[in-house]
């Protein structure tokens, strides 16, 4: 099955969720088990975040896309945003590296991406923006029989 | 959401919902504000009715086991579901929170 949905938001905190619903019902149609789910809500849920936390800094204008492209074997899904952008993308995904320590940041974003999908690629330029693709791969078990 | 029962030393804090970075920062305030209280030595959280959390979660309550710690205090978690166990494991949160029995907080 080949589909593609292309979404785009402001950085506000209440859009993560929105995100997460957005995924969760596009993938739908893949039929896929709670797990799966549940793997690639988080991953997205930590992109956003990265977006709405550094890239707006909270600034509430600016957008956030967020575009989804299902293949026969795989799942892409692209994060972007305009904002700041990451000078040294190697130490933002270093595990427990955070920029932000006394917000009760854990530096786990990207971890989580990395643990929870198949491929995680994130190209940044600082005062342009930041996009990370990722990938899932469609095994059978994830996907439950119709 | 926040609920919470206080037993003696023991705080019982049951969570709901998806903990987010948006519903995140709204818990620290009401939990913090529930710490005032400086009786409080044990803190439970009780996950049985969230049905999601992201790192914005993890910081939040690595952030409450700072403040009981502060006061020589310790935290426990009961009612995991998988995807929130699983959180908890990539975390290391186990090592620092004390998994406790879902039904004898309720029944305590």
């Amino acid at each position: 099955m080949n589909n593609r949905m292309e979404l785009s938001f402001l950085p506000i905190a209440e859009n993560e969720a929105f995100a997460r619903m957005v995924i969760s019902a596009f993938l739908m149609q893949l039929s896929p088990t709670m797990s799966m789910i549940s793997e690639v809500r988080t991953a997205v849920s930590e992109a956003v975040t990265n977006a709405v936390v550094h890239a707006y800094d909270g600034e509430r204008k600016g957008k956030i896309y967020l575009r989804a492209t299902l293949m026969e074997q795989k799942v892409e899904i692209e994060v972007e945003d305009f904002g700041c952008g990451i000078a040294d993308v190697a130490q933002a995904m270093t595990p427990f590296y955070t920029s932000k320590p006394d917000e009760e940041r854990t530096g786990m974003g990207f971890s989580l991406m990395l643990s929870f999908m198949d491929g995680v690629q994130v190209t940044s330029s600082p005062g342009n923006g930041t996009l990370v693709k990722m990938t899932k791969l469609l095994h059978e078990e994830d996907l439950d029989a119709l | 959401m926040v609920r919470s029962r206080k037993n003696g030393e023991v705080l019982v804090v049951s969570l709901s919902g998806e903990i987010d970075h948006c519903a995140a920062d709204a818990m620290r305030g009401e939990i913090e504000a529930l710490l005032k209280d400086t009786q409080v030595r044990r803190l439970i959280f009780n996950f049985e009715d969230v049905s999601f959390m992201d790192s914005s979660g993890v910081g939040m309550i690595i952030g409450r086991y700072k403040t009981m710690r502060a006061r020589g205090g310790s935290v426990g978690a009961c009612g995991l579901h998988p995807p929130v166990d699983r959180l908890f494991t990539l975390a290391g949160l186990h090592r620092i929170i004390a998994q406790e029995d879902a039904e004898r907080q309720e029944n305590a």
